[in-house]
């Protein structure tokens, strides 16, 4: 079952009652909240989303719960907590929905240990994951956002998740946050993206979510090994560059981009070498979407 | 003052990049990257302690290097690295 198929009352009971439990990628996540306004955008942004089995365990308890402050009487705050933890201040009501997604993810980077999690997002194309790990602010999401909507499949713009034993990469497929101009590029660029609500005040800006395409979160099952690492770095006025990175140089950017790569040890030293031996390492330098997508679709057609 | 390895380099994980190294230490946990002449005072200390003097001298051989006066310096520099990265700790006899 979707999240689709129910009413919005449905979704609305569910959400302050037991919560709402939905698969994404590898975990399971049990969402709870009362606020009328997530509801809303929970409903239309997680509608592809399938529920897990009432067998299955939720590894994750997250929830928004409205908060009220002595210092700040006149403003609406939430709180986003997970297994009863509060890791953020509150927050504007409005800034829920990003709230939320922000704080799911710092509970994926935080707990999950048994597998190595890349700062990078992540797509596939002709049965092959593509990583691209970047440093916050380099365009990672934006240039992911207009991947998805131009055949490939997405795993995440956040995480790339590797089992460092098989070497295969998990997807994730996940709302994705875009930022500031960002926001306006793709809504030019991809008019067919669906996006959330603009976001305004928050500790990143303005952000406005990506909804992910049907068909990535209905694959969100089907692993893939890794063939291409490029880093790629979106520079106003830049002319295209897709070179050659030595593979040392990409071991050490893999390796302290890495969330957990001190916490796993030699085995995290076994999957990056594995990786990267494995791997066409690339550094791209782009300005315009329709050079970048050129040369990685000449990349990924082989 | 003499120099030593902290664990014996067989106890050390090394993958080769084409003559870059990355190197792993299990006992602290830390990856570290390094060059060939990086990696050749690890092999040099792996088979005994030594000193600045027979460091040098060793790796002049190895690389068929004529030093110059700054080459000492830029040994003991890469030396006093190494401690600090934990890989090497100075010792003031050969035990």
């Amino acid at each position: 079952m979707k999240v689709e198929q129910f009413s919005l009352d449905q979704l609305r009971t569910l959400l302050a009652g037991s919560g709402l439990r939905v698969k994404a990628g590898p975990f399971n996540l049990s969402i709870q909240t009362c606020l009328p306004s997530l509801t809303d955008q929970l409903y239309r942004m997680y509608s592809h989303y399938s529920l897990v089995d009432e067998t299955e365990i939720a590894e994750f308890h997250v929830r928004i719960i409205p908060k009220h402050s002595i210092r700040r009487p006149f403003v609406r705050l939430i709180q986003f907590q997970v297994d009863g933890r509060a890791p953020f201040p509150p927050v504007p009501v409005e800034q829920a929905l990003a709230t939320l997604e922000w704080g799911i993810n710092l509970v994926i980077a935080m707990r999950v240990n048994h597998l190595l999690l890349f700062h990078s997002a992540a797509v596939e194309r002709n049965g092959h994951v593509l990583l691209l790990p970047a440093w916050p602010g380099s365009g990672k999401t934006t240039l992911c956002t207009a991947l998805i909507h131009r055949g490939y499949r997405l795993f995440s713009d956040e995480f790339g998740l590797m089992d460092p034993q098989s070497g295969e990469f998990f997807p994730l497929p996940r709302l994705m946050p875009l930022k500031n101009q960002s926001i306006g590029v793709i809504r030019d660029y991809l008019p067919e993206a669906v996006l959330g609500p603009e976001i305004p005040g928050t500790l990143k800006g303005t952000v406005a979510h990506v909804r992910p395409p049907q068909e990535s979160i209905e694959r969100a099952d089907e692993t893939a090994k890794p063939r291409w690492i490029v880093f790629p770095k979106w520079s106003a006025g830049a002319a295209l560059r897709l070179e050659s990175l030595p593979q040392s140089e990409a071991f050490l950017l893999l390796a302290t981009n890495a969330f957990n790569y001190e916490v796993l040890g030699e085995t995290a030293f076994d999957a990056v070498t594995s990786l990267v031996r494995n791997c066409e390492c690339r550094k791209l330098v782009y300005s315009d979407f329709d050079s970048a997508l050129a040369a990685l679709d000449e990349l990924t057609d082989g | 003052m003499y120099w030593r390895l902290n664990s014996s380099l067989s106890s050390i994980r090394i993958k080769n990049w084409g003559g870059e190294f990355t190197v792993f230490q299990p006992e602290s946990g830390k990856t570290h990257f390094l060059n060939e002449m990086g990696l050749q005072i690890l092999t040099i200390l792996d088979r005994s302690p030594a000193t600045l003097e027979t460091i040098c001298k060793a790796l002049s051989e190895y690389f068929s290097l004529q030093p110059d006066k700054d080459f000492p310096g830029q040994i003991a520099k890469t030396l006093h690295r190494f401690e600090t990265l934990g890989l090497i700790t100075r010792v003031k006899e050969h035990a």
